[in-house]
């Protein structure tokens, strides 16, 4: 990566960070506004979350939505019922969430492909109907209403602004890691085993082992949005974890442009705001977003970002290589 | 035996055969797809109920017969997977990996039909129900079946058969085959490979189409049995073993039975979980299938 390019990521990143933060009080009049924003930064932490295993691993975790209904309905039922922090409910649960995540998945790591992305999506059908026909802890197909925004010091609840403001930290912080993870040793094993498995697990990386870590992060990423979803939007229900979710966070990683920082996070502030500027017209939301899915595998695999960077590499390749030409000449 | 057992016996074997007939069916047209072109189609449920929905409207708005809408129903099968094979599958025939990008594909079509659906059959009706093929009830000694779905029950055996057939003793049923078992080979022997892709998919998507029209004729339906059937047929091609016809006859058949005798006792879901388990338990000890060759 040449310094110019690395340093137009920082900046690009600031600019995002300070975007985030300021975002929520720019907003402040509006609570529609203000809600779309909450929705999107939500949908930025787990766009991030699923890019680290599809853009990095190359696995699709088609249960990423599975996992964060686990969570959010677990959230839910100790800070309701138990009487738990929200504070401390959501990394309790997001951990437990976790490890069921990497349960539920580890059988499925021995395979690759298609067959691990129909597993997930078994398993992710298998918890979408557990969610439905075990209303003890969900409420079944009605869901949970009202739950109550996080608790704050002195007994009072965080809400309006200062919500929001809680969201883009976490997005913010989501993409941070994410960001920080790719470049370390952990993250170029990551992207060794999506290149070539075989190839890594020769070179002495221990594919599965790392397969597991992806998953756990991942899986973390899901839960932890999962319960500031529940917090945030005040219901929950069967279909706010099914597998068009975690279709729909997929879109935004591919869309945006897989295996970069930056283009699952444009991916995010363009898609997520879609459903809530449609209202009640749920149905186009399903047709664009369906159409988007075909116009990514067929015309974009790169992504918007990752063609972009492509052509500029390549507009760059064009330039240098007219003028060694010219240089030869003269 | 009492005569209230015998009764549900009948009736088990009766729904058994009835769901097995279809099962099978709609879970050969997957697995033959996905044998030769490597494409596993995530939107058959929503093919299914397309044409169920098309048979409905034809005959309770325009007030065709059902053989006719059938028929209709068929045909325009045959045109629209025409048409997605021109615009879309051709697009990625020579992709190396394209079994997961055509997967991902088909649930974005999945994605954009099931938005149709809800703007506007989801408006129109919650429960649709077909007029019947035949009329009239047969007696089993003495159990009942309406002549309706004796009837929808030997069509779709006929068909099984008729496929089964095709695929054996005749020349491109054999092509097709040989494309299963090893495309290099079968384009050295001189079988057009593309050609035999295309032909495959309309096939494939016809018989699908076929299954959601006998389908809606034996039982009214509603949206939701697109998303089970897309299940279902998944878990009886895994399980039977991707790419072996043969494979989703048996399996669909016990799959069927499995629905028919759950239902007795429990919800129809609890048989959607088990055939759940039952794939995921197969992908994982051995992602080949019962089947496979």
């Amino acid at each position: 990566m040449s310094a110019r390019s690395s340093a137009m990521n920082s900046w690009l990143a600031v600019a995002f960070a300070v975007l985030a933060l300021a975002a929520p009080f720019l907003l402040g009049d509006s609570r529609f506004l203000a809600f779309v924003l909450g929705m999107t930064l939500i949908n930025v932490l787990w766009a991030g979350g699923m890019n680290l295993s599809y853009g990095y691993v190359g696995l699709m975790p088609l249960m990423f939505a599975g996992i964060g209904g686990i969570a959010s309905y677990a959230m839910v039922h100790l800070t309701r019922v138990e009487g738990w922090s929200f504070w401390i409910a959501t990394p309790v649960v997001s951990v437990g969430a976790a490890l069921i995540g990497v349960l539920l998945g580890l059988p499925a790591l021995r395979l690759k492909g298609f067959y691990f992305t129909l597993c997930s999506l078994v398993i992710q059908t298998v918890l979408t109907l557990a969610f439905i026909f075990f209303p003890k802890y969900t409420n079944g197909d009605t869901g949970i209403s009202q739950i109550e925004p996080p608790d704050w010091i002195g007994g009072t609840r965080l809400s309006g602004v200062w919500l929001d403001f809680a969201l883009a930290i976490a997005a913010v912080l989501g993409v941070a890691i994410v960001a920080w993870i790719v470049p370390s040793k952990l993250g170029q094993r990551f992207i060794a085993i999506r290149e070539d498995d075989i190839l890594a697990e020769s070179l002495g990386i221990n594919v599965t082992r790392y397969k597991i870590i992806a998953f756990f992060i991942v899986s973390l990423y899901a839960a932890v949005g999962g319960c500031f979803y529940a917090g945030y939007v005040g219901f929950i229900s069967p279909r706010a974890f099914d597998v068009l979710v975690s279709l729909n966070v997929w879109l935004m990683v591919a869309f945006g442009g897989r295996g970069t920082i930056a283009g699952p996070v444009l991916g995010a502030l363009v898609l997520a705001p879609i459903p809530y500027l449609l209202q009640d017209l749920q149905a186009i939301r399903d047709i664009i977003y369906g159409a988007l899915i075909i116009v990514v595998i067929l015309a974009l695999p790169g992504g918007v970002y990752g063609e972009w960077l492509k052509r500029r590499a390549r507009h760059r390749q064009a330039t240098t290589d007219s003028g060694k030409l010219a240089d030869q000449r003269t | 035996m009492s005569d209230a057992t015998v009764l549900v016996l009948m009736s088990t074997i009766s729904t058994g055969l009835l769901l097995g007939a279809i099962f099978a069916l709609v879970a050969a047209g997957v697995t033959i797809v996905y044998g030769c072109v490597w494409l596993p189609n995530a939107s058959n449920g929503q093919f299914f109920v397309l044409a169920a929905l098309i048979a409905w409207s034809l005959t309770t708005t325009l007030g065709w017969g059902s053989a006719a809408a059938m028929l209709a129903v068929i045909i325009l099968g045959i045109l629209l997977s025409l048409v997605l094979e021109r615009t879309l599958i051709r697009r990625l025939y020579d992709t190396p990996n394209r079994n997961i990008a055509y997967f991902v594909l088909t649930l974005g079509l999945t994605q954009i039909m099931s938005g149709i659906f809800s703007l506007t059959y989801a408006k129109w009706s919650d429960q649709f129900t077909l007029p019947p093929l035949f009329e009239g009830v047969t007696m089993f000694g003495a159990f009942p079946m309406s002549n309706n779905r004796l009837g929808v029950l030997v069509i779709g055996f006929l068909l099984l058969g008729a496929l089964f057939w095709f695929l054996r003793q005749t020349p491109y049923g054999r092509a097709l085959r040989a494309v299963f078992q090893n495309r290099e080979a079968a384009a050295l022997r001189g079988v057009n490979v593309r050609g035999m892709y295309k032909f495959s998919f309309v096939l494939g998507s016809t018989i699908i189409f076929i299954g959601g029209v006998l389908f809606a004729l034996a039982y009214s339906f509603d949206l939701t049995v697109a998303w089970t059937m897309a299940i279902t047929a998944f878990a009886i091609m895994i399980v039977g073993g991707p790419g072996s016809v043969l494979g989703a006859l048996v399996v669909g058949l016990v799959f069927g039975f499995t629905q028919a005798i759950v239902s007795i006792f429990a919800s129809p879901t609890a048989a959607t979980f088990s055939y759940l388990g039952a794939m995921l338990a197969m992908l994982l000890v051995k992602p080949t299938g019962l089947f496979s060759r």
